[in-house]
């Protein structure tokens, strides 16, 4: 089918290709984590986003890292790299959580669940397999890389219970937010995680990899009349946003990818306090750091920005525009301002459909970081710097109540 | 002892100069030995026979400054080396004796002459270089190495000016030529200065003496002056009285100041909570608290086995468990009925540079030499034969196995030196490699605890940026040869923690 030279310079395919390659019209393939996946199925991105607000959105998440990570010490070897008190987990439960290196600054950040008393799997961003063995030095435990081997799909939206109940074994009501379960869908063996990137109602689905397409199917005819649309990581790129949540390499550097110190984030700065527990006993990787950082307090801190509306169309209309707004997620950098002194930078802004405002993940260094206080951001107005008013916000921007319902 | 100050692991010869310089400066001191005997090295054991309790080192001597500063000689240490140290002799091919003392007596001269008139000449300026090259050695190994990464300057930086003050006024022949030798290998240097291969070899074997690196191996002249400021030549020159009297005069001096020995203590784990340490609990379960903790052990068995790595930052594990450990040292302990023709001192079996090589050859594969550099001593009727190569990692084979063809190669290369050596043995008992980890808990059996090698030495020993006796765990020490200043019977680095700690709480 292909010739060899040619698939040595092929990009990785992931399980649902063959199914998601013929409905990717416009060709738009973005690439990540070394698999090419769909940017868009169509040419615009709205319908996509807003069967994530308002129906059901079916994404290909297969290029996520996942790591099975088991034995007697399973526990412990997670308790040690993350700062979450890993062994205060139930069985079934899901944790988010980012990870440090020693001076605790993020490497990534990923999901950890636990399958079983001593099993656990682990997604990450990057490839991790050598950070884990490194830190299960003296430990019983093994790690097994399932990356390739496991398929996983998220289903988001209001509508995804609804379709998920209608094709698995087991119905989906009773399962909690950040809670996993075994299920069969479409005659196969899956896990569900109440789970997502979007900040809606929403699952993810892992497979064998040799399931992939039986899933595939039969989640798409149980969801044909729940306006189940196939979506691609644009539109959930600027669901994300909505939700407040970063990505690696985008909104943070990953410590051990950043090339001087001032690149890097800890888990404080990017609002990740809440995930550091330092009452936990032992060592962690990053322990020292974070306590230090916790007692002195953070240099900066992730929060959101919305822009004022008719500050922008005062600053368009010197030019005699109206605001031009992209129609995706841009990630690029943009100062931010306060009383003409930079404070900080957005990393990631887009147009928020559903509350109708421009956002961005901005970065400020203190005190600025409080809601409510007043910044500008720059904004670029044929060709000319010019700044928009906004107001700091708590994270999320958005967060409908059933989230978590 | 109900609640020590200080618990130090290992009653080897560092960890009891530490513990003794600590009882001296008040502190209450606990030293916990694993084995029946204190004395690590410098004590033998009798499992492996009854005539063979003798220490692995053939010599040894304390710094003069420690064995003044802790008034060893008021607990029966002789003040000075034994005079009867005997020369360096290298048989040669022709049934001759080369003769080398660390002086420039006439019976040296002569020995030399006769092989090379130019290489007689030499010999003074060499032995002068080697003498002044190892004083510098020896003030190295008395300053702190800075952090790297970390370095405190305020601290550190004066103490490193000093030592490069000094290096300076070397004069600049000598400080060039101590630059040069650190990275030369064996034959390079030893080709510098002399042309008679004899010499050459003989000089290029305590150039790897105790190192898994051949005469043609870069480092070589590091190891050479290493082992010449240890043994204060190319001889071994042993305190008089022997390693015993070491051992008893450190005890009795650790004893007199209010320190305690524990023997058959062996501790099983560092205590350790939150990279804070907490004491240490024993084998038998009990658990002895104290905020300060030394370790004797070497570095690799501290941090990983006795602390664990789940306790450590996994870089930091990474490098620990990179440390270039890799024994290649056996001894062969041979009961005679006196009739070994062996003559007194030091005797080499090193006839060329190549030998030694080749003889280092066979570690590189895993093998043991065919044709081994053997280091022979005697008292008496025991003759002690140093055998290198025997490296701990054997491929194809366990060192039971292997324990018999190492004990017939080192008679075999002995006796055609020394023709009575073969009908005059009684009894022979070797100590393997593996001996030296399970007996005297060496990992890989490396006498140094770590190799002697430059990207191991200075700031870089034990671990880049950790050479100041600290850990990652606060209040651990580490105070035995893998540290800055360790290798070989010295006392420096147990000298040098015990500083590093005493610093430390001066400052509070």
């Amino acid at each position: 089918m292909n010739d060899a030279p040619y698939s040595l310079y092929r990009l990785k395919r992931t399980p649902f290709h063959e199914r998601v390659a013929p409905l990717c019209l416009p060709q738009n393939w973005r690439r990540w984590a070394g698999c090419i996946t769909v940017g868009s199925y169509d040419l615009g991105i709205d319908r996509e986003y807003w069967a994530i607000r308002d129906a059901a959105a079916l994404i290909d998440v297969s290029p996520l890292m996942k790591y099975l990570v088991e034995g007697p010490d399973a526990a412990r070897l997670l308790d040690r790299i993350t700062p979450r008190n890993i062994h205060k987990m139930a069985i079934g439960q899901v944790f988010y959580t980012g990870w440090c290196d020693d001076d605790g600054k993020l490497l990534d950040d990923g999901t950890v669940t636990r399958l079983g008393e001593r099993s656990f799997r682990l997604t990450s961003a990057e490839p991790s397999l050598r950070w884990l063995a490194m830190n299960a030095v003296g430990m019983d435990v093994t790690i097994t890389e399932a990356t390739d081997r496991m398929a996983a799909l998220s289903l988001q939206g209001p509508k995804s219970r609804a379709v998920l109940n209608r094709c698995c074994e087991d119905g989906l009501d009773t399962l909690r937010f950040f809670r996993m379960a075994p299920n069969r869908l479409g005659g196969r063996s899956v896990t569900i995680s109440r789970t997502g990137y979007t900040g809606d109602l929403g699952y993810e689905i892992w497979m064998d990899a040799a399931d992939a397409l039986p899933v595939w199917d039969a989640i798409m005819a149980a969801g044909a009349d729940h306006g189940i649309v196939p979506c691609g990581i644009l539109a959930m790129d600027m669901a994300r946003v909505e939700a407040g949540l970063f990505m690696i390499d985008v909104d943070y550097t990953a410590a051990n990818h950043a090339w001087i110190a001032g690149q890097k984030s800890s888990p404080y700065e990017m609002g990740l306090g809440w995930t550091v527990n330092l009452d936990k006993p032992g060592y962690f990787v990053g322990r020292r750091a974070l306590e230090r950082e916790h007692r002195e307090g953070s240099a900066w801190r992730l929060v959101g920005l919305e822009v004022d509306w008719e500050g922008l169309e005062r600053v368009y209309a010197e030019v005699g525009l109206p605001p031009q707004i992209p129609g995706t997620a841009v990630r690029g950098s943009l100062p931010v301002m306060r009383d003409r002194q930079q404070v900080g930078y957005a990393s990631t802004s887009t147009w928020s459909p559903i509350l109708k405002k421009y956002i961005a993940l901005v970065h400020l260094e203190r005190p600025h970081f409080e809601p409510g206080t007043r910044v500008e951001i720059e904004i670029t107005v044929e060709h000319h710097r010019r700044y928009a008013p906004g107001t700091v916000v708590a994270l999320p921007f958005y967060e409908p109540e059933w989230k978590k319902k | 002892m109900a609640n020590p100050d200080i618990i130090v692991i290992g009653a080897g010869h560092n960890g009891l100069v530490a513990a003794t310089y600590l009882a001296r400066a008040g502190r209450k001191v606990l030293v916990l030995e694993r084995r029946e005997v204190p004395g690590g090295q410098l004590a033998g054991d009798a499992r492996i026979g009854a005539f063979a309790t003798r220490p692995i080192h053939a010599g040894g001597q304390l710094r003069a400054d420690i064995v003044r500063d802790l008034g060893l000689a008021n607990h029966g240490l002789a003040s000075e080396a034994s005079a009867d140290a005997g020369a360096y002799l290298a048989p040669l091919p022709d049934g001759r004796m080369l003769r080398l003392a660390a002086s420039t007596d006439a019976a040296t001269l002569d020995s030399i002459r006769a092989l090379s008139p130019r290489d007689a000449e030499r010999w003074p300026e060499f032995v002068r270089f080697m003498n002044s090259a190892a004083a510098y050695l020896e003030a190295g190994q008395a300053t702190p190495m800075p952090r790297l990464a970390n370095a405190d300057l305020l601290e550190q930086g004066r103490p490193l000016a000093a030592l490069a003050w000094k290096l300076r006024r070397l004069g600049r022949t000598d400080m060039f030529r101590f630059m040069r030798v650190l990275t030369m290998s064996a034959v390079e240097f030893a080709e510098e200065w002399f042309e008679s291969e004899p010499l050459r070899a003989a000089i290029g074997a305590v150039a790897i003496h105790g190192v898994s690196i051949g005469s043609m191996s870069a480092g070589g002249g590091y190891v050479l002056i290493h082992n010449w400021l240890n043994r204060g030549g190319l001889a071994h020159r042993g305190t008089r009285g022997g390693a015993q009297d070491m051992v008893n005069a450190l005890v009795a001096a650790l004893r007199a100041r209010g320190g305690e020995l524990r023997t058959s203590a062996p501790v099983a784990q560092v205590l350790v909570e939150r990279q804070v340490v907490r004491g240490v609990r024993l084998e038998s379960g009990e658990e002895i608290l104290a905020g300060t903790v030394l370790s004797d052990a070497d570095p690799r068995r501290t941090l990983l086995g006795l602390v664990g790595a789940p306790e450590l930052p996994p870089e930091f594990v990474w490098q620990a468990q990179s440390i270039k450990m890799r024994g290649s040292v056996a001894k062969v302990h041979v009961l005679t009925d006196g009739q070994h023709g062996i003559p007194g001192g030091t005797v080499v079996i090193a006839p060329t540079t190549k030998y030694l090589e080749r003889a280092y050859d066979a570690a590189k594969y895993g093998q043991v030499s065919e044709h081994p550099y053997l280091e022979l001593t005697h008292s008496g009727d025991v003759v002690s034969i140093h055998y290198q190569f025997a490296p701990y990692s054997l491929r194809g084979g366990d060192w039971q196995a292997m324990r018999a063809t190492l004990e017939r190669r080192a008679i075999a290369t002995v006796s055609e030196r020394f023709a009575g050596f073969r009908d005059s043995i009684r009894e022979v008992r070797s100590i393997t490699p593996f001996d030296l980890e399970q007996t005297w808990a060496l990992t890989e059996g490396d006498l140094n605890h770590g190799q002697l090698i430059l990207d191991q030495l200075l700031f870089m020993r034990p671990i880049p940026g950790w050479s100041d006796h600290r850990t990652p765990v606060d209040g651990l020490y580490l105070c035995g040869s893998g540290v800055h200043g360790g290798g070989g019977v010295s006392g420096v680095s147990g000298r040098n923690a015990a500083r590093r700690v005493l610093r430390v709480s001066a400052r509070g």
